[in-house]
């Protein structure tokens, strides 16, 4: 009879267990997994923000390891990560795409993009325009700034939610991009 | 204190926690169950009053595909602001894949179609209602079981204290 004595506790220490996870201040609950982990990155083909005549198309890239950064103006976060990008892109280590989200689907937002990289200065090889919100959605965007990192192999390894710092390049992109472009084409 | 006593308190602790799941996982299934209903929502308060996102674009021409979109665009959630629906949500996203169903459901896509593209790019979470399926058993199966281990842990109550006698 002595191990019914036993049962609050044991009730007791699997809340502590379910508690642990489940408050967790680490674990951010309105960050999701992305669904498009493992698969082949969503293809687009969009105007230059900067050459409207030119079209950047990311099937263009295949067999290199890239990054895809997704951002708009109206994005305050934007703002913040931009000095990373910079920084990153410094390194030459590899091409960072812009999507820039046009969130009201106007043109404004193309003459407001070229305003920024003038003046906060261009991390990107190329910037896609995507004005109607169709290449975003392909890629499951919710909140800019949102960074992808895409294989030799066109597939999805990596995303990243929020405004890119070093810490964040060097410990989770780094790595991955190391691993990535070792494996071959 | 007579064995009988703490046994009793031990299963009243039991029969509590196993209530209150059983009460938060049918409170859950039957939240999920009004956001399919596809009824406008004006109880959402200012966001639902001036969203109107849903009629931006007018009305579907055919009766019946109307009814689809509200009740598609009812059951899946906008991630911005993640406690609503895309119908209720006036955020730019959530326009944009009320406009995304809209061309889905002109271009004769069917429902699960619909709601394979969106699984597909945002997960599973953008469904209020998760589908029915192996992996989501126990989230379907929780208010059963809870309903069932409570019932359980009752009567064995009632049965004990039927053997007790009235007056000690």
């Amino acid at each position: 009879m002595m191990w019914k004595f036993l049962l609050p506790f044991a009730a007791f220490l699997g809340l502590v267990v379910l508690f642990a996870f489940g408050l967790n201040p680490k674990r951010d609950i309105h960050e999701l997994p992305s669904p498009l982990i493992g698969k082949p990155a969503p293809e687009f083909a969009l105007t230059d923000v900067l050459e409207p005549a030119r079209i950047v198309s990311n099937a263009a890239l295949k067999g290199q390891v890239y990054v895809v950064n997704v951002w708009g103006t109206w994005c305050v976060e934007c703002r913040v990560e931009h000095p990373t990008l910079l920084a990153i892109s410094q390194q030459h280590i590899v091409p960072i795409i812009g999507i820039d989200w046009s969130i009201d689907h106007g043109t404004g937002e193309r003459d407001k993009a070229t305003r920024w990289l003038e003046q906060l200065g261009n991390p990107y090889s190329s910037v896609a325009f995507d004005q109607d919100g169709r290449t975003i959605i392909n890629w499951g965007v919710y909140a800019a700034p949102e960074t992808y990192l895409v294989d030799r192999s066109g597939r999805v390894i990596y995303k990243f939610i929020s405004p890119l710092t070093m810490e964040v390049w060097n410990q989770e992109f780094l790595p991955r991009i190391a691993a990535a472009q070792r494996s071959g084409a | 204190m007579r064995p009988g006593t703490v046994m009793a308190s031990w299963q009243a602790v039991a029969l509590a926690v196993a209530l209150a799941a059983g009460t938060c996982g049918a409170a859950g299934t039957s939240d999920a169950g009004t956001s399919d209903a596809g009824t406008s929502n004006a109880g959402t308060g200012a966001t639902g009053a001036a969203s109107g996102g849903m009629d931006a674009n007018g009305q579907l021409q055919d009766a019946a595909l109307q009814t689809r979109y509200e009740r598609i665009t009812h059951a899946l959630r906008c991630l911005v602001c993640q406690n609503e629906s895309i119908a209720d949500s006036n955020v730019d996203l959530a326009g944009d894949l009320r406009r995304q169903v809209r061309e889905m459901l002109i271009a004769h896509e069917s429902d699960d179609a619909i709601f394979k593209f969106m699984t597909d790019r945002y997960g599973e979470f953008v469904r209020f209602a998760p589908p029915l399926e192996p992996k989501t058993l126990l989230i379907w199966g929780a208010p059963f079981i809870m309903m069932l281990l409570g019932s359980f842990i009752v009567v064995r109550i009632a049965r004990q204290r039927a053997h007790m006698p009235i007056d000690e």
